[in-house]
């Protein structure tokens, strides 16, 4: 008779639907996004390896309406991704010392945030530059 | 003491790294991505027309650097992805571990295992 039964506090099912634990289910629903859009460049790889007419199909799909407005949404929530992410890093990573005083969290979320900007912004440039 | 600590090892930290690696590439690179796939090459906007032609696309997926970047960007994106859809789902008690596994980390095993052979496929 050691098992121990710690006790549980009820929680309603749907716990997960209410604040504040909602915020973290949508954090946690941007995961799909970011999955979704590998779908999206999976679909393009298959296309592609089954020949040229189903290459143009796909091109067919994404110069479609339906697809923009996909990627509409595909790319607001990896934008909540990136915010996201980054309020998280500097709660997953070592205390950062720069001189003797620990660097702020808000700092390092700003600071990742904007490079990870300026990441994004170097590879469209570079794909508009090389591609010219 | 290195007998119960090998007993104990965990499979899970492989999963946080390919979730970590994941999600750290998206949030540096996956706007930039997404507006070039989805919007700047379909619309033709600041890209040659050539950009989408079948000639340039399998050329890219034939170079081993563009082979390369295709199976780190989709399988990184789909571990992602399940690892925080598999621990959403236990939280809410979904289901059997196993069977909730299955639907998250099997998925993205499948599809790194497709975008492999594809990129095989598709050739050198």
């Amino acid at each position: 008779m050691n098992e121990s039964r710690p006790y549980r506090r009820p929680a309603p099912k749907d716990w997960w639907a209410k604040a504040p634990y909602r915020a973290y289910t949508v954090r946690e629903m941007s995961g799909l996004a970011v999955a979704g859009y590998g779908a999206v460049l999976f679909a393009g790889l298959y296309s592609l390896s089954q020949g040229p007419e189903s290459w143009a199909a796909y091109v067919r799909f994404l110069q479609s309406p339906v697809s923009l407005l996909l990627h509409a949404a595909l790319l607001a929530a990896v934008l909540y991704h990136v915010k996201t992410w980054f309020q998280i890093l500097p709660k997953t990573m070592p205390k950062l010392i720069l001189g003797r005083a620990p660097v702020a969290q808000r700092t390092i979320t700003r600071v990742a945030t904007i490079f990870a900007g300026a990441c994004s912004l170097a590879l469209v440039l570079i794909t508009l530059g090389v591609a010219r | 003491m290195t007998g119960p600590a090998r007993d104990n090892r965990s499979i899970s930290p492989i999963f946080w790294l390919l979730f970590g690696a994941g999600g750290m590439l998206s949030a540096l690179f996956g706007p930039g991505l997404i507006l070039i796939t989805g919007f700047f090459a379909p619309l033709g906007v600041g890209l040659p027309e050539n950009f989408l032609s079948y000639d340039h696309a399998l050329a890219f997926a034939q170079n081993p650097v563009g082979k390369l970047a295709v199976l780190v960007v989709v399988a990184l994106f789909f571990w992602h992805g399940a690892e925080r859809l598999f621990l959403t789902l236990k939280d809410m008690k979904a289901g059997p571990s196993l069977l909730l596994k299955l639907c998250t980390y099997g998925v993205a095993a499948v599809v790194t295992a497709a975008v492999i052979a594809l990129l095989l496929a598709i050739g050198f």
